[in-house]
């Protein structure tokens, strides 16, 4: 019953998203634009790109897709309200993600073209960026939780959300959400300008459809898990709990999309240089603070 | 153990073998490094099966990324990555035969001969593995976790310098 | 009820009528030339609420805005083939479509006819999506035919296998694109064509280089390249007296110098790069047996096997030369296995073209055979060897090289501008552009006309080229306007400057990701292009407000600073955000009345150029002010014969005019602009820069290939 719950909030959260961006990319909102672009997508041909690699090709959308998935399902939408609640769920949700990236750098290599091949290599290329700033905020988290469950991690922030007591790794994990989910100014796998799509490049109709579709659920599933790390979850007065999990959830998103249309594309050195130099050494920064305070201050 | 568990274990141990071979068999590195991923992935699968959730996840997390980074190397470093030419990738395979055969030979004298007693009765809890795993490897076994740690970053800095060939203005 | 050309099979049925009406409502468009030209005809995107896709497998319709010269043309059809169906093509203004088919709706060159041809193509697709019966696109830019060659006499051609009647050999297969027979007259018509076009992924344009199709344009080209840089000695057109090293001008006439080489060799090129190619083909230390290993050059055998040092198949040797293309005779070329012909993006063919000028610089002879190693045995995939003659990158990595073509409708880049990057990983490791063949200016017409034709020419600033022709119309003539005339002209300059300006803001942020304000930058040009003196007076301050948030943007710095320095330009915007103050205006009577200065900037980068065209739009501004009056230039009556010449700072840099008139019809011109002598420097540009980077460098220098010398 919880499953097929958290599923249509998904899917809920999914279309609002996708009108939020459509609303950011091409500045007009309308509330059906996703249905029938989807729609439109189904009815297109599908082209099969010339010597692909066929099994990549076909896989690497639905490899992305799996990993969005398995990363909601340690998402609690309320107490109780989650498809699994692992007592490392944090650690979960970091090993689901990590298959984003195996699934692009196969979506990208699959059809033979140059823009994809680069988009997908790229997204390797700034794993570091991304991938260090998710684990080692989570750490933090973690620490004051001493959990690694996210029900657990909810619960811990009942005095003080995390926003509040660890900024530092907010910001650090805010940004290294959007890394993983490509979304801009850090859209590097697909960037318009550089790469004329990138990895989405080649695929059209019904495949494009599924990797768009696995985007959307990437970039709820890292706005969920910003909620739930962060933004105390379900935690809040007056309304339901999962109400206050889909608010805010949509609020995250929205304002990524929001930062994301006011800023240009990221140069890929600069990015990976500041995280190297500068987000590795605070989230550093961050754990020790965090240790620091969970030790001296009981809260 | 269940049957059900059994079989899953199975199931998963034979994916692992499956992927194992596939990643000779094909031609193209990619594909070869991504066939080692699945196959590592099944493996953390497996211990996922036998309720060891900390260490299954872990693996099946570091395998994703640390594949990716080896997939990439094949691509920059082999010529014929996409394995269009069909270059046969195999050598010395007798020895290999051999080597195979002694290790296969080995590892049923092990199962054999080893003292099974049977599952441990009782898993503890999933975080209480991980508060165990915690306190070995931070207490009794950190010395040997740094220090693999720093082999393994040495080990990748002078690979990466060994396989840059020198350039002219690099030799006087 | 007309079907749609580009219907997908099916019955409109059920669900799909359902789906036909979903895309009805969701076009996504491809423009065709660009955006930029799409703004500069006066076509607001934005406002026909028209979204578009930054590729043609995303797209459903193709949007043809205006005109195309020949080989756009082609190219666009090249787009149309990579498209899904359905798709549809939307045709503004009178359009020679050339192997496209008839555009599905056509209208006129106006937002109105943008958006009732929107209207009609929704109808359309709502019931056209899907037909029973659909019609094969085809066009000769998509065609591939196999021809069979023989390894060693590469001018040994043949439509059907068989022997070399000069050696006997057995000629190999390779596959031409029909584009690319420009060498060989007498073999088109034989073109087998491959496979249904919307599944071909064809490589023309958006695709890396497919199969051995694009490498082998890529021999061409690499060679053809080296070719042109041999001879490095630059002559003017009019006055063969004047040599020089570099590109240029001439000293007598101001025309744009040319490549010697190119005067004469042009028209054998082609041929050339294949002789090249065949010269390669067979090293001199090629050992003699018919079957090799591709590892083991030393190992032959007269049967097929495999290698007893690795184990790999044995090849015919014939295939392992042609292929493996080693310039060097000496070096051995493990690296090339023969059946890595179709591996497409992965491995750049295109590369072994460019070893040969590469290694000049970094000779390879260093690497000696690998040491012998006790257990294993010797030459195992050894690196050294591996990549033994392939390019080296500065910093020391060996990699396969890739030429992805960029352009000319790739999103990031002005529309038209056609340019190879050879990538190596994310850098560019080389780049080439490929010039656009712009259409020949008519003479022997009305003056008139002639001003016409050449502001269609050059969409990007058409009244600046009227203004243009104007004065040299005038100089031809000895005639002059009245001063408030002259005035009010420099002011329709001058707007156009900012419409122009504002242009390259709206591409610049489109590249950049920055959709909002590129969206915002095109509306204001939009206001701007058209307006009297006072409604652009009226815009001043929005648009002045424009400029400081593209100024301001948060990582704005970050992303251009440093990006694409150039100290060497010598004119345009470019020059002066370098702080060279070269300006035409400037001591030109009627912009000293106005009271004009150059601005210059110091750094030369992107961002100097950014904050260079902020100013001179909000200078543009002052000077509209100042003028009063904005009227478009009117070409004078003419009689008689005479030759003009006159010089405008239009908006990308100075642009010069010769003007020949006999008995009042324009006889002979001569156009040069500031695109070729920018564009000769963006080679070594962007040289080892990353992608996006070398991106946004080109970008930023505002490059107009519609203005090429004519």
């Amino acid at each position: 019953m919880s499953i097929a719950m958290i599923l249509l909030a998904l899917a809920v959260g999914c279309y609002a998203v996708a009108v939020l961006e459509s609303w950011a990319v091409h500045g007009r909102l309308s509330l059906t634009r996703p249905a029938t672009s989807a729609l439109a997508l189904l009815g297109r041909e599908q082209i099969m790109p010339r010597t692909p690699d066929r099994l990549f090709f076909e896989s690497g959308p639905v490899l992305l897709l799996v990993a969005g998935l398995l990363s909601v399902a340690v998402i609690p939408l309320a107490p109780g309200l989650i498809i699994t609640d692992l007592a490392i769920g944090a650690l979960f949700l970091n090993a689901a993600l990590a298959y984003v990236l195996v699934a692009l750098i196969m979506a990208g290599w699959g059809p033979n073209g140059a823009y994809g091949m680069i988009g997908g290599w790229r997204f390797l290329g700034q794993f570091i960026a991304y991938a260090m700033l998710i684990v080692m905020p989570i750490t933090a988290v973690a620490m004051r939780a001493e959990s690694l469950s996210t029900t657990q991690i909810v619960l811990s922030q009942a005095a003080l959300w995390n926003v509040a007591y660890q900024p530092i790794g907010f910001v650090l994990f805010v940004i290294a959400a959007m890394g993983v989910a490509w979304l801009p100014p850090i859209d590097l796998p697909t960037g318009g300008g550089d790469l004329a799509g990138g990895v989405e490049a080649e695929y059209t109709g019904a495949r494009l459809a599924v990797l768009r579709l696995a985007r959307l659920v990437i970039i709820v599933a890292l706005a969920s898990a910003t909620v739930t790390f962060y933004l105390g979850g379900w935690l809040g007065p007056w309304l339901p709990g999962w109400v206050w999990t889909a608010l805010k959830t949509l609020a995250v998103a929205a304002g990524m999309l929001a930062l994301g249309s006011r800023l240009p594309r990221l140069r890929e050195a600069k990015y990976l240089e500041l995280s190297w130099k500068l987000g590795i050494t605070l989230a550093l920064a961050n754990i020790f603070l965090v240790g620091v305070i969970a030790l001296v201050v009981p809260i | 153990m269940s049957l059900a568990t059994a079989l899953f274990l199975a199931f998963f141990g034979v994916a692992a073998i499956w992927f194992g071979i596939v990643v000779f068999r094909t031609h193209s590195m990619v594909r070869s490094a991504i066939a080692l991923l699945f196959s590592q992935t099944a493996i953390g699968a497996m211990f996922l099966v036998m309720q060891a959730e900390f260490l299954g996840v872990l693996q099946i997390m570091m395998m994703a990324t640390e594949m990716s980074v080896m997939a990439i190397f094949m691509v920059m470093f082999m010529m014929d990555p996409g394995g269009m030419g069909k270059m046969d990738m195999t050598h010395q395979k007798r020895l290999s035969l051999w080597a195979g055969g002694i290790g296969l030979v080995a590892a049923l004298v092990v199962i054999w001969t080893a003292g099974w007693q049977g599952p441990v009765p009782d898993v503890p809890g999933a975080d209480e593995q991980a508060r165990l795993l915690g306190r070995e490897i931070l207490g009794r076994s950190m010395f040997i976790f740094e220090s693999a740690a720093l082999m393994i970053l040495t080990a990748m800095i002078a690979a990466t310098m060994v396989a840059i060939a020198p350039q002219e203005e690099d030799t006087p | 009820m007309m079907d749609l050309s580009g219907a997908r099979q099916g019955l409109l049925r059920g669900f799909r009528g359902l789906v036909a009406g979903a895309m009805a409502r969701d076009l996504r468009a491809f423009v065709i030339p660009g955006e930029d030209i799409a703004n500069a005809r006066g076509l607001d995107l934005d406002a026909a609420g028209l979204i578009r896709a930054v590729t043609p497998r995303h797209a459903n319709v193709l949007l043809i805005a205006g005109p195309l010269p020949t080989a756009l043309a082609d190219a666009a059809s090249v787009v149309w083939a990579q498209m899904p169906r359905p798709r549809c093509i939307l045709a503004l203004g009178e359009v020679d479509l050339g192997p496209l088919p008839t555009a599905d709706v056509t209208a006129e060159m106006s937002q109105a006819g943008l958006i009732s041809g929107l209207e009609d193509l929704r109808k359309l697709l709502r019931n056209g999506a899907f037909a029973p019966d659909i019609t094969e696109f085809d066009a000769p830019a998509l065609s591939e035919r196999i021809e069979y060659t023989c390894p060693m006499h590469p001018e040994v051609v043949s439509d059907e296998p068989g022997k070399c009647p000069k050696c006997g050999m057995f000629l190999v297969e390779r596959r031409v694109s029909g584009a690319a027979s420009h060498g060989h007259e007498g073999h088109e018509g034989h073109e087998g064509h491959e496979g249904h076009e919307g599944h071909e992924g064809h490589e023309g344009h958006e695709k890396s280089s497919t199969g051995s199709t694009q490498a082998e344009k890529a021999h061409h080209h690499a060679d053809a390249v080296t070719s042109a840089e041999a001879s490095t000695s630059y002559v003017c057109p009019m006055h063969p007296e004047v040599t020089s090293d570099t590109p240029g001008s001439c000293p007598k006439c101001g025309m744009d110098l040319v490549p010697q080489a190119e005067a004469g060799e042009h028209a054998h090129q082609g041929h050339h790069a294949h002789h090249g190619h065949g010269h390669h083909a067979k090293p001199a230390s090629e050992p003699t047996g018919p079957y090799t290993c591709p590892m083991h050059p030393e190992v032959t055998s007269e049967t097929p096997g495999s290698c007893p040092k690795c184990g790999m198949d044995l090849v015919p040797q014939a295939e392992a030369g042609g292929h493996a293309h080693s310039g060097h005779g000496s070096h051995k070329h493990h690296a090339h296995t023969p059946a890595q012909e179709g591996q497409g993006g992965h491995a750049a063919h295109g590369a072994h073209g460019q070893q040969d000028a590469h290694s000049e610089h970094h000779g390879h002879a260093g690497h000696g055979a690998a040491p012998d190693i006790p257990g294993i045995e010797p030459h195992f995939m050894s690196m050294v060897e591996l990549t033994e003659g392939k390019p080296v990158s500065p910093d020391g990595l060996v990699m396969e090289w890739i030429d992805a073509p960029f352009g000319p409708f790739f999103p990031g880049l002005p529309s038209g501008l056609h340019m190879v990057l050879t990538l190596d990983g994310d850098s560019v490791a080389g780049a080439e552009i490929r010039g656009m063949e712009a259409a020949a200016l008519p003479s022997g017409v009305a003056l008139e006309d002639f001003a016409a034709s050449l502001a269609d020419a050059v969409p990007l600033s058409p009244v600046a080229m009227r203004e243009l022709a104007c004065r040299a119309a005038e100089a031809a003539t000895g005639q002059t306007a009245p001063k408030d005339v002259l005035t009010a002209r420099a002011a329709a300059v001058e707007r156009e400057r900012i419409a122009s300006h504002l242009n390259w803001l709206a591409g610049l942020a489109r590249q950049a990701g920055l959709a909002p304000l590129g969206r915002r930058a095109a509306a204001m040009e939009h206001r701007v292009r058209t307006a009297k003196a006072d409604e652009v007076a009226e815009q001043a301050t929005s648009i002045t407000s424009l400029l400081h948030v593209a100024l301001n943007r948060s990582l704005m710095g970050p992303k251009l600073t440093g990006i694409g320095t150039l100290q060497g330009a010598s004119e345009g915007p470019v020059a002066r955000a370098a702080g060279h103050a070269s300006d035409a205006r400037h001591g030109d009577g009627v912009y000293d009345e106005l009271g004009f200065e150059p601005i210059t900037q110091d750094e030369g980068d992107a961002m100097a150029r950014l904050r260079q065209r902020c100013a001179e739009i909000a200078q543009s501004l002052d000077l509209i002010a100042e003028a009063g009056a904005i009227a478009i230039p009117v070409m004078p009556r003419a009689k008689g014969d005479g030759h003009g010449m006159a010089t405008l700072e239009t908006p990308r840099g100075p642009a010069t005019l010769h003007l020949t008139l006999k008995g009042g019809m324009v006889s002979s011109t001569h156009l040069t602009t500031p695109f070729a002598a920018l564009a000769a420097h963006v080679p070594d540009l962007i040289k080892q820069m990353e992608l996006a980077d070398a991106l946004t460098a080109i970008a930023s220098l505002d490059l107009d290939p519609w203005s090429a010398s004519q």
